[in-house]
């Protein structure tokens, strides 16, 4: 089913376009309904970034959506201030991108060895992993928390950049190994006559040519390790390590009345990922649908 | 060629970075859970070992475990019977949106890009008694005896829990749906006549029929959705009030960190994990037949 979808994707995309010339009257009332549920789901950013410009003052009241009477630049300043965000943003920045990388790079290492190597148990080995999508992250949160105290690792970025990695890997090993099928072995067996080794083979000739895939795994385990919340609020306890979620969690004592700025955070939270999607929803749509039925 | 191919020591250094750190970080924890569920563990001290003591309570004593499983249900039943159908309904209408087709899709989905915190954050603010907006917008509309402290009734709160997962998994189902859509042969639309009525006819009789292996896809992934259902309740709720809202996620958590009973939240850790095995597999074994006929 994948290949099928992904066969004719192209075609019926430009197939669309034909079929999509329906009554005027009727192609109205449905771009009218389309706004309205579409206004219903970005309603968050909108009144996000509408208070994010707004005095603390400002909030209280009967509107739901407020022009600012001067753009109140200043939440940012504190949000950025009060909010810790230059250094929760730079963890998590440093996190996500230890985690995407690596997770790619062990991926598309599993994925040759899964679809091109020969070996027995490459079948119940590539199965066993993708038993990790059916395991609920939540399910391995205390136990964890007690191997990395025995380790001494909480409070370690890296309790979280193993767990990220480890619960990346059945998604990704999923659409690199799908891609990689669908690769002709021909410009390897050449590579190879030419003396070039199973790694030179990896690194020089198929990660080029898997780009596409690695885009895609990258940008899905981006949104999901950026946003992850869980394991970040359980396996972090002092301030140094924690991640731009927590930013938000820093208004809830002392500064819990600057709303403004708690307004700022939240706006400096979501639009990374928002935008990044935006970017990319193509590669970001491809790998869900393969995800999801191959899964 | 071969010879290279299944040469063992190259096979070992590809597959054990990656499989290793699997083993570590997401078995070793399972086997991990199922020994610490074994015992009366409070997470300092000494522990006995009460063998499966834990493990029945679990299954025959503890309201709140069944609970969890009951909310799961619930948030189950309405993403069938509600999300879902609007979500294809809607992955229908988006294929007809022409320029807008693209642009359509990604915003139905931003909700499932922003941070959990950022809109369970959102969301509890527009449950807010005082200040929500809900209740603002009940008043504005003359409806004050509909206000109320929508999180904190006991009654109430699930029903919100339920309504802003749906929200936030919205764009996913369609999506799903929409990819189902695509894949179908383009002739079968363009063999059909494209007025109002046959149009209807043709999605009903045709299109929709043909989707059932994607539907049942996105059953599938639902059920486990709803099962593994935790930030979204942490953050707004807690599983309160009074575990009316509780989930498994969130009530082994609790249990382990809040309760400090840390042997017997290990054990709930090894029924969740052994529920999810089951009914995926289950799921998968009775829908592979017709899956693999598409």
């Amino acid at each position: 089913m994948g290949a099928i979808t992904a066969k004719t994707n192209r075609e019926a995309q430009r197939g669309n376009k034909k079929k999509a010339a329906a009554a005027p009257a009727l192609k109205v009332i449905l771009h009218l309904i389309l706004w309205a549920v579409a206004l219903l789901q970005i309603f968050p950013l909108i009144w996000l970034i509408n208070y994010s410009f707004l005095k603390s003052g400002d909030f209280f009241g009967s509107g739901i959506l407020k022009w600012p009477k001067s753009f109140e630049w200043n939440n940012y300043v504190n949000a950025f201030t009060y909010g810790s965000v230059p250094r929760f943003l730079l963890n998590s920045l440093m996190i996500t991108t230890v985690t995407i990388v690596v997770a790619a790079f062990l991926a598309l290492m599993l994925g040759y060895a899964f679809t091109r190597m020969e070996w027995k148990l490459r079948g119940p080995a590539m199965a066993f992993i993708m038993l990790g999508m059916i395991v609920p992250i939540h399910a391995t949160l205390l136990p964890n928390f007690i191997l990395f105290d025995k380790l001494n690792l909480i409070d370690n970025p890296l309790s979280l950049i193993l767990p990220y990695i480890a619960f990346s890997l059945p998604i990704s090993l999923l659409i690199i190994s799908g891609f990689l099928e669908t690769i002709p072995k021909s410009i390897e067996e050449s590579a190879v006559m030419d003396g070039c080794s199973v790694f030179g083979v990896i690194f020089r000739i198929i990660m080029p040519m898997t780009k596409p895939a690695i885009a895609t795994v990258c940008i899905m385990n981006f949104i999901s390790w950026w946003n992850e919340f869980i394991m970040a609020n359980t396996f972090l306890t002092s301030e140094t390590f924690k991640t731009l979620p927590f930013s938000i969690m820093k208004f809830t004592g002392q500064y819990s009345s600057n709303y403004g700025a708690q307004f700022a955070v939240m706006t400096i939270i979501a639009l990374p990922t928002v935008i990044i999607y935006l970017l990319f929803t193509e590669q970001m749509s491809r790998g869900i649908t393969a995800g999801a039925v191959k899964g | 060629m071969h010879k290279l191919m299944s040469n063992r020591i190259t096979i070992f250094w590809l597959v054990a970075p990656g499989f290793l750190l699997f083993l570590f970080m997401v078995c070793l924890p399972i086997i991990m859970s199922g020994y610490y569920g074994t015992t009366n563990w409070t997470g300092i001290g000494a522990y006995d070992f009460v063998g499966f003591d834990n493990y029945t309570k679990i299954l025959f004593h503890d309201a709140v475990f069944w609970r969890s499983m009951l909310n799961a249900l619930l948030l189950l039943a309405a993403t069938l019977l509600i999300q879902h159908p609007i979500a294809l309904l809607f992955a229908i209408f988006v294929t007809h949106a022409g320029k807008l087709e693209k642009w359509f899709r990604a915003i139905f989905f931003i909700p499932a890009v922003i941070s959990i915190v950022v809109t369970s954050k959102m969301w509890v603010s527009v449950f807010h008694p005082n200040f929500g907006m809900l209740n603002k917008l009940l008043e504005g509309v003359g409806l004050s005896t509909w206000k109320q402290d929508w999180l904190g009734d006991p009654q109430i709160a699930i029903w919100c829990i339920v309504v802003v997962v749906m929200w936030q998994g919205f764009g996913y189902a369609l999506l799903l749906y929409y990819a189902g859509l695509q894949g179908i042969p383009q002739d079968l639309f363009e063999a059909a006549e494209l007025d109002g009525a046959g149009r209807v006819k043709l999605y009903t009789r045709v299109i929709i029929p043909l989707l059932s292996p994607m539907v049942r896809v996105a059953v599938v992934i639902a059920v486990t959705a709803c099962l593994k259902q935790m930030e979204t309740v942490f953050l707004m709720t807690n599983g309160g009030p009074a575990n009316t809202t509780q989930f498994i996620g969130n009530y082994l958590y609790k249990t382990a960190f809040s309760s400090s009973l840390y042997g017997y939240g290990n054990a709930i850790s090894v029924v969740f994990v052994i529920i999810c095995l089951i009914v995926t597999m289950a799921m998968n074994k009775a829908f592979k037949k017709d899956v693999g006929e598409f």
